[in-house]
């Protein structure tokens, strides 16, 4: 894999398509937070007239202002692919096709970022919050905050006085069935 | 269970094999387990053995309509309890009327 700055991106691409990769395979996007605070863009191309590995290049862009410039002039199948990075992890892609691909028009977020909160499920008893053993009284107890869902002394009881919470502490506190702090 | 397409139309519950864990329903994605168990006591133990306790299933429910047919459930239970079956989950008139009760109550 080879990591590309986000100046050099496109250049990249078309040094590797003049190489012979001509072939679009696929372009992804990562949320690495907890790791770093970045997004990281990942684009794939093969060669169908030479055996030769696929060649992998990746960019880290900034999360809180992460801007690529489109491969679409290069590779036109990429567009599909630039579209649903855009709406699920809000890249924008620096003069390139801005319609949705999947999402409704009204819907606002980036659900695979990984600090998105499933916020209808904050308000809804879980199933899995019981333990073995349990009945059906004993929703009060619950220890247990599922997954997608913080813990409410992080994301919804916060206290509001605090500043907002930290991206990384949601993501961190969303990602797995975990006890809760209090 | 039947091979190919026709064994993937619904999932059933082994209720012998089932240990109240609440690992399926922690792991379903979308909230469609239900589990209501209670401890028991475990009777006919050698006469001055520390007292032990099992838990019980009382109710497992799973709502159809919520239910995504991913399998995570069967893959993720450690005592084999759940399993793909070739019945169609039956139709019904309200939401509710999806939720199936897997354990048969005691007559």
């Amino acid at each position: 894999m080879t990591e590309v700055a986000p100046e050099g991106w496109l250049d990249a691409v078309e040094a590797l398509q003049a190489e012979g990769f001509d072939y679009f395979d696929w372009l992804g996007c990562v949320d690495e937070i907890g790791r770093r605070d970045c997004l990281r863009v990942v684009l794939v191309v093969r060669s169908l007239s030479r055996q030769a590995e696929p060649r992998t290049l990746s960019c880290s862009l900034p999360r809180d202002d992460p801007r690529i410039d489109t491969v679409q002039g290069v590779f036109a199948g990429a567009a599909w692919h630039e579209r649903e990075a855009a709406e699920l992890f809000g890249v924008e892609f620096v003069g390139g096709e801005r319609r949705r691909l999947l999402l409704n028009p009204e819907f606002e977020g980036t659900p695979l970022r990984k600090d998105e909160v499933l916020a209808a499920r904050t308000g809804m008893n879980w199933p899995g919050g019981k333990e073995p053993g349990e009945g059906d009284a004993a929703p009060d107890r619950r220890r247990l905050v599922p997954p997608g869902v913080p813990d409410p002394a992080v994301w919804g009881d916060r206290d509001a006085s605090q500043p907002a919470p930290d991206p990384a502490e949601v993501a961190d506190s969303a990602i797995r069935p975990r006890r809760r702090r209090t | 269970m039947s091979s190919g397409g026709e064994s993937h139309r619904s999932i059933n519950l082994i209720e012998p094999a089932c240990t109240s864990c609440m690992i399926c329903a922690r792991e379903c994605p979308t909230w469609c387990i239900s589990i209501n168990s209670h401890a028991e006591a475990i009777k006919g133990l050698p006469s001055g053995s520390r007292e032990r306790s099992q838990n019980v299933l009382d109710r497992f429910t799973i709502d159809w309509s919520l239910c995504m047919y991913c399998g995570i459930c069967i893959e993720e239970c450690p005592y084999d309890a759940l399993e793909w079956v070739g019945n169609l989950t039956g139709p019904g008139f309200a939401s509710e009327s999806l939720v199936e009760e897997m354990v048969t109550p005691p007559s």
